[in-house]
């Protein structure tokens, strides 16, 4: 059986993050240890107000006001520069938010394309780069609409488009299907999964124990602290994917429910 | 980098035009303040010109004499109340005259007695006006055309007079009064000749012929108790060549005339538009400092609008850090949205202005000038304003935090 460890991308030392000051203090995260290798998909899980999504906004470099020590590939975050960072955070960051935080004003095509031009890419290649994507989420036809009139789904779609155009290497996914339907949140999983297949770091935030089946590692918080952790596979087949059995879709079962039910 | 900046602009675009009304209110400042600016800075630019494209147009071979010398602080005297100086007798004297007359290559000299008074014709109301005292030199140094009748002759009467056609049609009626009879101050001259109408009220002597009513010299003695009051001397040379010579000449004569001292100024080219041109840059640069105070109006609206845009697009920055923009990237966007808002107010504020000057210049005897200086500084006021006014709130907009944005729900 060969072990495998991959190089470590994310290391957290006794990271801490306190809100209020005075009688108000309130850690949200207190006091965190966990080393995330290249290539994990992990899934956080907890209850609301566990300090899930801070954790979140600290590893993607939202928030940088932090005790403790956070290492990005074997760099302390504490010495970057706000335009270091915010270079890490367009070509090495991708976000998905729980809400979808589309720019209301652009439209769809531009929305996706809108990391691509803090990276530097030329308008022409932006629309193409962005068009191919928003095609693989069946929203091909949908490039020119603006977000208020896409269903939420499609929307949610349009933000994960968004994260992926730029190829990053860590994707951070904040309840990436929390607003679709399970169809939807099938394709979204499929997609996240083949980029965990491609070598990507994923980690997601999620309220829902059926998409933890996607991940390598499930990670459960409570009160700012790391309650259990399934910890890093040590075989290299444990860092595929498994795929949960059966058919997902809802609609689908329904209407195989129908057909028996006909036949009945 | 580069095509960031493309990026920005088109951004700019956008948001301004999914606020179309917002932004040309906000523009509306701005083209107010350059406007005012193009149109005084075109219309003196244009008056000034009219004095000094006269000069050029007289051949370069004219100086001017004066009386007093020349004032170190042209500026501070247009503020000042006239005192008692400014009622002095004039300086120049008939004996300077014959001085300058006998000074190598001056080929004419003519004196100009300037009386103000009314002019009566036997039936009309008197008309107050500029009488000119002076020599038959005149027509030719300053280009003075009969349309009818001739000019002033030695050998005629003393009381006869040429008038302009203006002064012809307010005391007449009509532009055909050769023969008819003025009254100046009690004295009676018979019209000999009437000035071709030039429409060109603004000229180095400081008299619009057009209404005025030439005299002779000594027709003007006998008006002024029998003392020659000269307010300028017009010389004329061979050559252009001969010009500085003769200038030199005519100072160390008048000198020794006036007893070593110089209360009197001999002027040239440029130096006789100044007086005029001195006077619409007074009035120029009073205007622009009420223009500036309008600028800086529509400068703090551009700045009012786009805190009220950050503000409104929180999220957007929000989203925007988070996809990978830095500080300086939201900066850009949001200066670069404010620079739009001024430079297009600048624009059209030129637009506007010319066409306010051109409207204007109907009603005066000039036109606007048109030069690349005003355009440039239409762009320059308006560039200033953009970067003054734009970046407290882009700088603001940069300085959000991305989690704090991200929270705020549009």
């Amino acid at each position: 059986m060969p072990k495998t460890k991959t190089e470590p991308v994310i290391v957290l030392k006794d990271l801490k993050k306190r809100f209020g000051i005075g009688d108000a203090e309130h850690y949200a995260i207190d006091g965190i240890n966990l080393t995330i290798r290249k290539g994990e998909f992990i899934a956080i899980m907890g209850p609301s107000g566990c300090g899930k999504t801070t954790l979140l906004n600290i590893l993607g470099l939202l928030d940088s006001k932090i005790e403790g020590e956070y290492e990005l590939e074997e760099r302390s975050v504490a010495s970057l520069s706000a335009r270091r960072q915010a270079r890490i955070r367009s070509q090495q960051i991708g976000f998905i938010f729980q809400s979808f935080n589309l720019v209301t004003r652009l439209n769809v095509i531009d929305n996706v394309a809108l990391p691509l031009v803090y990276k530097g890419t030329t308008q022409l290649n932006r629309l193409k780069q962005a068009s191919a994507i928003l095609h693989n989420f069946h929203l091909g036809e949908r490039e020119y609409y603006m977000p208020y009139q896409l269903s939420g789904g499609q929307m949610q779609r349009v933000a994960i488009a968004r994260a992926l155009v730029n190829d990053p290497s860590i994707i951070l996914a904040d309840e990436p299907t929390g607003n679709l339907d399970s169809h939807s949140s099938h394709i979204i999983m499929e997609e996240l999964s083949d980029l965990h297949k491609r070598g990507n770091t994923i980690i997601m935030v999620t309220h829902n124990p059926r998409l933890t089946t996607y991940a390598s590692r499930v990670i459960t918080m409570l009160d700012g602290r790391i309650d259990t952790d399934t910890g890093a596979p040590t075989r290299l087949e444990d860092l595929n994917t498994k795929r949960p059995l059966g058919k997902v879709s809802k609609k689908r079962r329904s209407k195989s429910r129908r057909k028996k039910e006909v036949k009945a | 980098m580069r095509f960031l900046f493309v990026n920005h602009i088109q951004n700019a675009r956008q948001s301004l035009k999914s606020n179309r009304m917002r932004s040309v209110l906000t523009m509306l400042g701005i083209t107010i303040g350059v406007a005012s600016i193009t149109t005084i800075l075109a219309l003196s630019g244009g008056a000034g010109q009219v004095v000094s494209s006269q000069i050029d147009a007289l051949g370069g071979n004219i100086a001017v004499i004066r009386p007093g010398a020349e004032s170190e602080t042209p500026l501070q005297d247009l503020a000042q109340f006239p005192t008692a100086q400014h009622f002095a007798a004039s300086t120049l004297t008939e004996n300077d005259l014959a001085v300058v007359r006998a000074i190598p290559n001056v080929t004419a000299v003519a004196p100009m007695m300037i009386l103000s008074g009314a002019v009566k014709a036997e039936t009309s109301a008197p008309v107050n006006t500029a009488i000119v005292a002076t020599t038959p030199e005149l027509a030719e140094i300053s280009d003075l055309e009969i349309q009818d009748g001739q000019f002033l002759d030695p050998n005629l009467s003393p009381y006869t007079a040429i008038i302009g056609p203006q002064l012809s049609v307010d005391i007449f009626g009509t532009e055909q009064s050769i023969g008819k009879t003025i009254t100046v101050r009690g004295q009676k001259f018979t019209v000999i000749g009437i000035l071709k109408r030039e429409n060109n009220p603004i000229n180095y002597n400081g008299v619009d012929f057009d209404g005025a009513a030439i005299i002779s010299q000594d027709a003007g003695r006998a008006l002024n108790q029998g003392v020659v009051q000269i307010q300028q001397v017009n010389v004329q040379t061979d050559t252009v060549a001969n010009l500085d010579q003769a200038i030199i000449d005519i100072n160390k004569a008048l000198l020794k005339n006036h007893l070593g001292e110089a209360d009197f100024s001999v002027l040239s080219g440029d130096q006789i538009a100044q007086p005029t041109n001195r006077l619409f840059s007074a009035i120029a640069g009073t205007t622009t400092a009420i223009a500036a105070i309008s600028l800086l109006v529509g400068g703090i609206g551009i700045m009012n609008i786009m805190l009220v845009s950050v503000a409104e697009r929180t999220r957007e920055i929000g989203i925007r850090k988070a996809l990978g923009a830095s500080n300086s990237d939201i900066v850009a966007q949001f200066l670069i949205e404010s620079l739009a808002l001024s430079i297009g107010g600048g624009i059209s504020g030129y637009v506007i202005g010319y066409l306010v000057a051109l409207a204007i210049s109907t009603l005066l005897p000039f036109f606007p000038i048109f030069n690349w200086e005003i355009g440039v500084i239409a762009i320059v006021v308006s560039l200033v304003i953009g970067t003054l006014f734009g970046l407290y709130p882009a700088i603001r907009a940069s300085r959000k935090d991305p989690i704090d944005a991200l929270r705020q729900y549009d």
